[in-house]
């Protein structure tokens, strides 16, 4: 690797997954499904496990983990109308046990602490590849499916009535979510990545006409915070990731981003 | 002779041991406005999945113009309890109501701007959704209910949870749009002198406890229905 590369990547990285992961995380807040975003990031850890086990690529295993994990929460919740958040909890500890238990079990060697809150200064050229096909991903599915998503963002029963694939469509934004998360896993870990999907969506939610306008914005705002975070950690000589995560939580903290009536 | 628009007979169903409907027959004439009036639990917003085929009844059928409702469906649009709506999220009055024609090729009474402007609703189209009062947003519910083509308009709860004049002006429209020839069948609560605005009145209880004019459902029930609206008032 050059010198270049040593922090040119890091930085692309920081900034695309400070565009992508909003985005994303603009679907999942407006569909009151971020725990299910939660679920996912913690559920890849069985899968890169295994995947490692295997020899083969581990975002890929993180992928299918995590979309394992989606619609095992999925089923168990029929059933449990006033359970659905401890289903979804209980499937989510149990998954992250399962990678754990799986460490010595295939007798593999897996860096859990970079897994858990990632490495954004040894990130390579191929975790780069990784962010775009998700990238890719995702521009596909709102460039295809962008009206239906609002529909079942603002009245899934409805949606569902007027014949929307309502599953179907769940199904593949499950998908997107998992590739989303897993390339960013690298970067901000599957724990951190979390308030990369929420924090820049929250501020101006409020104030925003559409759910296209709502992605522009938390974009930028993550864009920002990707950026600050990583410029500071340069001079404060700390680890990038988990400065990004407290950039995201200080900016709930300014009062002019919340709506006019919070206290 | 005329086919009704919707026709239902025997309908029957049962949650585990608990029946909730039982022996439900009615018919509703082209050009009217019906109020299905019950208690909490009284079977309606049941009834009215099975008039729109969502739910399979454990006995009966329901009909629209003479065809079963599962191979009609879309003749027999639902207009939503305004809970399962998420009011907060980021959209426009205008964009809102245009998703009632998804998935339908054709428009249905009336396209977007149309709806918008029968609903009353045209200066506040760019408006975000939660910006609008209780009965705007049930008012632009039902813009984009009738951009969906259909022969029988089912509307559960229109009226719940919005102010007195809100709901005078929701039922002087309903008025307007049976008098141009739609059929509509509304669930609601109301047990005072609103119900005179509907051409017929069905009192639900599980099963039909009354059915017809509002005079006359009023002294079929007599000291009962005096009761609840003394209770309700």
């Amino acid at each position: 690797m050059s010198e270049l590369d040593l922090w040119l990547v890091p930085l692309l990285m920081a900034l695309l997954i400070g565009v992508l992961c909003p985005i994303t995380g603009t679907l999942l807040v407006t569909q009151r499904r971020v725990l299910q975003a939660n679920l996912i990031s913690h559920a890849v850890l069985p899968g890169v496990a295994i995947a490692v086990a295997f020899g083969v690529d581990p975002a890929i295993g993180g992928v299918l983990s995590g979309l394992l994990g989606s619609l095992a929460a999925e089923r168990m919740q029929r059933g449990q109308p006033a359970g659905q958040e401890a289903v979804i909890n209980t499937v989510l500890a149990g998954f992250l046990g399962l990678g754990v238990l799986l460490i010595p079990v295939l007798n593999i060697r897996l860096d859990l602490e970079a897994l858990l809150f990632g490495d954004l200064l040894i990130v390579d050229w191929s975790d780069l590849y990784r962010v775009l096909v998700a990238a890719a991903a995702m521009a596909l599915l709102l460039l295809t499916r962008y009206r239906q998503l609002v529909f079942l963002g603002v009245d899934p029963e409805g949606a569902q009535a007027s014949g929307l694939p309502v599953r179907g469509l769940q199904l593949v934004q499950a998908l997107v979510t998992s590739m989303v998360i897993v390339s960013a896993m690298s970067a901000v870990g599957v724990i951190l990545v979390i308030g990369l999907l929420c924090a820049p969506v929250l501020p101006g939610l409020w104030r925003v006409k559409s759910l296209r306008a709502a992605m522009l914005q938390s974009a930028l705002v993550g864009l920002g915070l990707s950026a600050v975070g990583f410029l500071l950690a340069v001079p404060l000589n700390l680890p990038p990731g988990p400065l990004i995560g407290v950039v995201c939580m200080v900016l709930l903290c300014l009062p002019k981003l919340r709506p006019v009536n919070s206290v | 002779m005329r086919v009704p628009p919707l026709v239902a007979q025997g309908l029957s169903v049962a949650y585990g041991n608990r029946v909730v409907l039982d022996d439900v027959s009615l018919t509703l004439e082209a050009g009217t406005l019906t109020a299905l009036v019950g208690a909490n639990g009284a079977g309606k917003s049941t009834l009215l999945h099975l008039l729109q085929g969502r739910l399979i009844p454990s006995a009966g059928m329901v009909a629209c113009d003479g065809m079963p409702i599962q191979s009609c469906r879309d003749r027999v649009v639902l207009m939503p309890q305004r809970g399962r709506i998420d009011w907060s999220f980021p959209i426009t009055v205008r964009e809102f109501v245009a998703l009632g024609a998804m998935g339908n090729s054709s428009f249905g009474c009336c396209d977007r701007e149309a709806a918008l402007q029968r609903v009353g609703l045209e200066s506040l189209a760019t408006r975000r959704l939660d910006a609008l009062s209780g009965g705007q947003q049930q008012r632009a519910l039902l813009a984009r209910t009738l951009v969906q083509p259909s022969r029988v308009l089912l509307l559960d709860e229109p009226c719940a949870a919005i102010d007195p004049p809100s709901r005078g002006q929701l039922i002087a429209l309903m008025r307007q749009l049976a008098d141009a020839g739609q059929t509509l069948l509304v669930s609601n609560h109301d047990w005072g002198s609103a119900l005179d605005l509907y051409d017929r009145v069905i009192v639900l209880d599980g099963r039909v406890v009354a059915d017809g004019a509002p005079q006359q459902v009023r002294s079929m029930l007599g000291s009962n229905l005096a009761a609840q609206e003394s209770f309700h008032e």
